[in-house]
């Protein structure tokens, strides 16, 4: 009881004294009797508080972090998000630019050339190994395309379509062993039959290439175009087809047999193009990219350090070469070569022409006009 | 001697970590930790001693430097808290400081508004008080536990209470 009393003025002194306190402190501000008490307050708590705090920022810090942990954790995952797409988007960016440039690529060729095409991305391709070369394309009958029309892409001839549904269509590759077509040597006149060697052409790279003419000059670095078939079916004239690597020497045989490296990667195609209507006239070799851009061949030596050994035969027509080369894919196509597709009188665009005159050097035009060489 | 300038050390350093590292976390309530202290403190050692020691630290927050209400108002409010929590822990501590812990704040803002303190209003009381109760009562066990075994006097008063407790009836 005792203590309890001595409690009860204790309080009630102190109550009374806070009371006096708050009144002068409320009626008066800084008093001179307060306001060094605070101040003196305020210097020792400051610096105590000053110390702590520069301890404890760090772990103030951390907290802080734990304490925004979650979001920080959402948007981590919302950021790594982002970037993910980012990165596809990106990615398909650059697919898209290349498939682009390929597009760009092989409709140039087919400009060149005056086919009228049907561009195609390849969507699936068949490889059991050794049997057969073909590849789905996602164009079908829907978009014209129909059996047995030739396929290209921005380098050179890809093969034919041998099957066709409305949406897609098989393409045989030039390199299945069971595809051939023919071929004419660039330059000149004389045929051949491309056909493929399956496995056995270095998965695709290479197709064997027979000459009809035995005797004909046969180098290594002469280029192939597609010769055309009748009514350009299944393949158009003038696409160019590869570059001889390697002759067999086969003495007595009544064909020579090289081996020939295609224009176009067979082996890793994406964007093609299906030929669905040929030009009015054989483009002959106005296609084969410029000389300078296949170094693999050196154009200039073929055409000019051999007209000895190999064009043996054309140098009496060399008188050729003063016409000028503009005309000479013109009057020259009907006679034999396009003569199956000038019958035609397709009305499509006869864009070889113009484009033979810039981009067919004078080479070409060095041997041309020789029908009695066909005959 | 010791036992009190262990008791002022303990509320400095409690008041510096309050200002310093509790109020800085970022959470929106924060329990009181002096406050608390006062309470436990009180509780251990009687509710005279609770009116001393609640009126000195008061005194002592009311200056502590990021502080702009009138010197005494926090002195008020402790003290009466202290005395209090001495008064009832003698029968039933735990509950004392329970109810302490979670009135202690209304008082304040109580008292606040009386002296016309700007801020302070129904509103303010509402938002701040329900959460600040509830933290207070939630870290409250683990300060009287840290008092008790830093001080070892509650041993005495509460066996001391439970036999009077026992006698009494």
């Amino acid at each position: 009881m005792k203590d309890s009393r001595r409690g009860r003025v204790v309080v009630g002194a102190l109550l009374a004294a806070a009371l006096v306190l708050i009144t002068v402190d409320h009626r008066s501000g800084d008093t001179p009797v307060l306001g060094p008490i605070r101040s003196f307050a305020a210097a020792t708590f400051g610096t105590a508080e000053q110390a702590t705090a520069s301890v404890i920022e760090p772990v103030g810090r951390f907290v802080r972090a734990l304490a925004g942990a979650s979001s920080a954790q959402q948007r981590i995952a919302q950021l790594s998000a982002e970037n993910a797409k980012l990165r596809k988007e990106l990615i398909a960016q650059r697919l898209d630019k290349r498939r682009a440039a390929e597009l760009d690529g092989m409709l140039g060729l087919a400009g060149r050339g005056g086919y009228q095409v049907v561009p195609a991305q390849v969507i699936a391709r068949r490889s059991a190994p050794g049997f057969e070369d073909a590849v789905e394309i996602d164009a079908g009958s829907r978009d014209g395309v129909r059996k047995e029309m030739t396929v290209l892409n921005e380098d050179g001839l890809i093969g034919r379509v041998v099957q066709v549904t409305s949406g897609t269509a098989t393409v045989v590759l030039l390199s299945d062993p069971a595809s051939s077509a023919g071929a004419r040597l660039e330059g000149g006149n004389e045929l051949g039959v491309v056909s493929g060697l399956g496995e056995g052409g270095n998965r695709g790279r290479f197709i064997k290439f027979r000459l009809l003419d035995s005797t004909a000059p046969l180098t290594v670095g002469s280029r192939i175009v597609s010769f055309g078939s009748v009514q350009g079916v299944p393949y158009v004239a003038g696409v160019p087809v590869g570059t001889i690597e390697r002759v067999e020497a086969t003495p007595g045989e009544l064909t020579r047999t090289a081996y020939a490296r295609t224009f176009a990667d067979l082996t890793a195609l994406d964007v093609v193009g299906v030929v669905v209507r040929g030009p009015s006239r054989d483009p002959r070799d106005s296609v084969l990219p410029a000389a300078p851009a296949k170094p693999a061949k050196p154009d200039q030596p073929t055409g000019q350090a051999r007209p000895n050994e190999q064009d043996g035969r054309s140098t009496p027509n060399e008188q050729a070469r003063p016409s000028t080369p503009n005309e000479q894919t013109g009057p020259a196509s009907p006679n034999e070569l396009t003569g199956p597709a000038s019958p035609n009188e397709r009305t499509g665009p006869a864009a070889p022409n113009d484009r033979t005159g810039p981009s067919g050097p004078n080479e070409r035009a060095r041997q041309d006009e020789q029908p009695d060489e066909r005959a | 001697m010791g036992r009190n300038l262990g008791t002022a050390a303990l509320l400095f350093v409690a008041m510096v970590l309050q200002v310093t590292v509790l109020n800085r976390l970022g959470f929106a309530v924060v329990p009181d930790l002096v406050l608390l202290l006062v309470i436990a403190l009180a509780a251990a050692r009687g509710a005279a001693a609770g009116a001393v020691i609640g009126f000195l630290t008061g005194l002592a927050a009311d200056v502590l430097p990021p502080a702009d209400h009138v010197l005494g108002q926090y002195g008020l409010v402790m003290c009466l808290i202290g005395y209090v929590a001495g008064r009832g822990a003698v029968r039933a501590p735990m509950l004392t400081v329970m109810t302490c812990a979670v009135c202690a704040p209304a008082l304040a803002v109580g008292v606040g508004a009386l002296l016309g303190d700007p801020g302070v209003d129904w509103g303010a009381f509402e938002a701040v008080w329900p959460g600040t109760a509830l933290c207070n009562l939630v870290v409250a066990p683990f300060l009287v536990w840290g008092v008790n075994a830093l001080f070892r006097v509650p041993r005495r008063p509460r066996k001391k209470a439970l036999v009077l407790g026992g006698r009494r009836p």
